[in-house]
């Protein structure tokens, strides 16, 4: 029972982590969009007309989607979207590195580019991609607080439902 | 059965027990039948969410850009495009050069930087410039640079004949190196790159200045 605790409490703990480091991620880009289409830019993926309304936009995504997973509201569609934002990243700083491109992804504000900090973004991206995959593959009977499927186990250790029985 | 389960009397015996047993064994888990079943309505339920947002976030960025003081146009420009169209606004400006520009280390720069010998220009832009750079540097950004210019002129023209020296963020940033072909594009004969940068700078505890 205390481990079953101990796991749903670190799955809420990594919501609001995996979150508030998305709010943080679109919070310092939304004062520098510019600064942030050329960094968009410098992956030489999108073409020109994508990369402004991307850079306005996906700042205000990422606050949108990881506040709502921080506190709990809109939760699934909210991991997804950090999941699929994340996934996006992770791919083009992958294909830049092939490449041999070395940029500033941008990802948590602006720096000095470097291939260092490229493989560093890559690694950070990765742990958030995995925090948000288990959040969103969590449902929520898997959270504390009462059980919302309507299953209880019962002292001979069968499940039944409250709901149906 | 199930009656007798949900009154929460404890297994009688190896009889209840076996009961128990094979109830837990004929009957899948629901909870995972009720995630195989509703699994691709979940999906798209979730992913019409996702799309939800991505639609009021696009909506908020254009409207916001709307009211901005400096508003990003639809179609990206490139740093070049940008300083071209900056310099243009320049009575008389030439058309932006890309010339050869001489780059100076960390030992050079520092010693110009004591002796204030030469002018030096934060090609960074001002949110940057006010938390913190070079002493006696001024903000000639690169994406303000007609307004920075402008504003600068009486200070930055009395160098016109002097070295003038030009860093950004450093490593391969190219803002620097951009001003300083803008300034010999309207007749500065003597421009230099600092490329270290203000990440040199920083790294190797130089003094700063705030504001």
């Amino acid at each position: 029972m205390v481990k079953i605790r101990g796991v749903q409490w670190f799955i809420v703990a990594l919501r609001i982590g995996v979150g508030a480091a998305f709010v943080y991620a679109g919070a310092i880009k939304l004062g520098d969009a510019l600064q942030f289409a050329d960094n968009i830019a410098s992956f030489r993926i999108l073409p020109g007309s994508f990369i402004n309304p991307l850079a306005l936009s996906l700042p205000i995504f990422e606050v949108l989607s990881g506040g709502l997973l921080a506190v709990g509201w809109f939760r699934r569609p909210a991991a997804l979207a950090i999941v699929i934002v994340s996934a996006v990243f992770l791919a083009a700083i992958a294909l830049a590195l092939e490449r041999g491109l070395t940029i500033d992804c941008g990802c948590f504000g602006s720096g000095v580019p470097s291939r260092e900090r490229m493989w560093l973004d890559l690694g950070r991206d990765m742990i958030l991609l995995v925090g948000a995959l288990i959040t969103v593959s969590m449902r929520e009977s898997h959270l504390p607080g009462p059980a919302q499927s309507g299953w209880t186990k019962s002292p001979a250790g069968v499940l039944v439902n409250n709901q149906h029985g | 059965m199930a009656v007798l389960l949900e009154a929460g009397r404890p297994p009688n015996g190896p009889k209840d027990l076996a009961m128990s047993s094979a109830v837990s064994i004929i009957k899948p888990h629901p909870d995972r039948a009720l995630r195989r079943s509703t699994l691709p309505w979940h999906l798209l339920r979730d992913l019409v969410g996702v799309v939800l947002i991505a639609v009021a976030s696009l909506a908020a960025g254009l409207v916001t850009n709307r009211f901005s003081s400096r508003p990003l146009p639809m179609v990206y420009k490139t740093p070049e495009q940008r300083l071209e169209a900056e310099l243009a606004q320049l009575i008389g400006a030439p058309a932006f050069q890309s010339l050869p520009v001489t780059m100076i280390d960390l030992g050079e720069f520092r010693a110009v930087v004591q002796s204030k010998s030469a002018l030096i220009l934060d090609a960074r832009s001002s949110v940057f410039y006010r938390l913190g750079h070079v002493p006696g540097a001024l903000n000639l950004a690169r994406d303000n640079f007609a307004a920075d210019y402008l504003r600068l002129r009486s200070k930055i023209d009395q160098s016109r004949d002097n070295q003038v020296i030009v860093y950004c963020s450093g490593g391969d940033c190219r803002d620097s190196k951009m001003v300083a072909q803008a300034l010999m594009s309207l007749g500065f004969t003597n421009g230099a790159v600092f490329g270290g940068g203000w990440g040199q700078w920083t790294a190797a505890h130089l003094p700063q200045e705030p504001g």
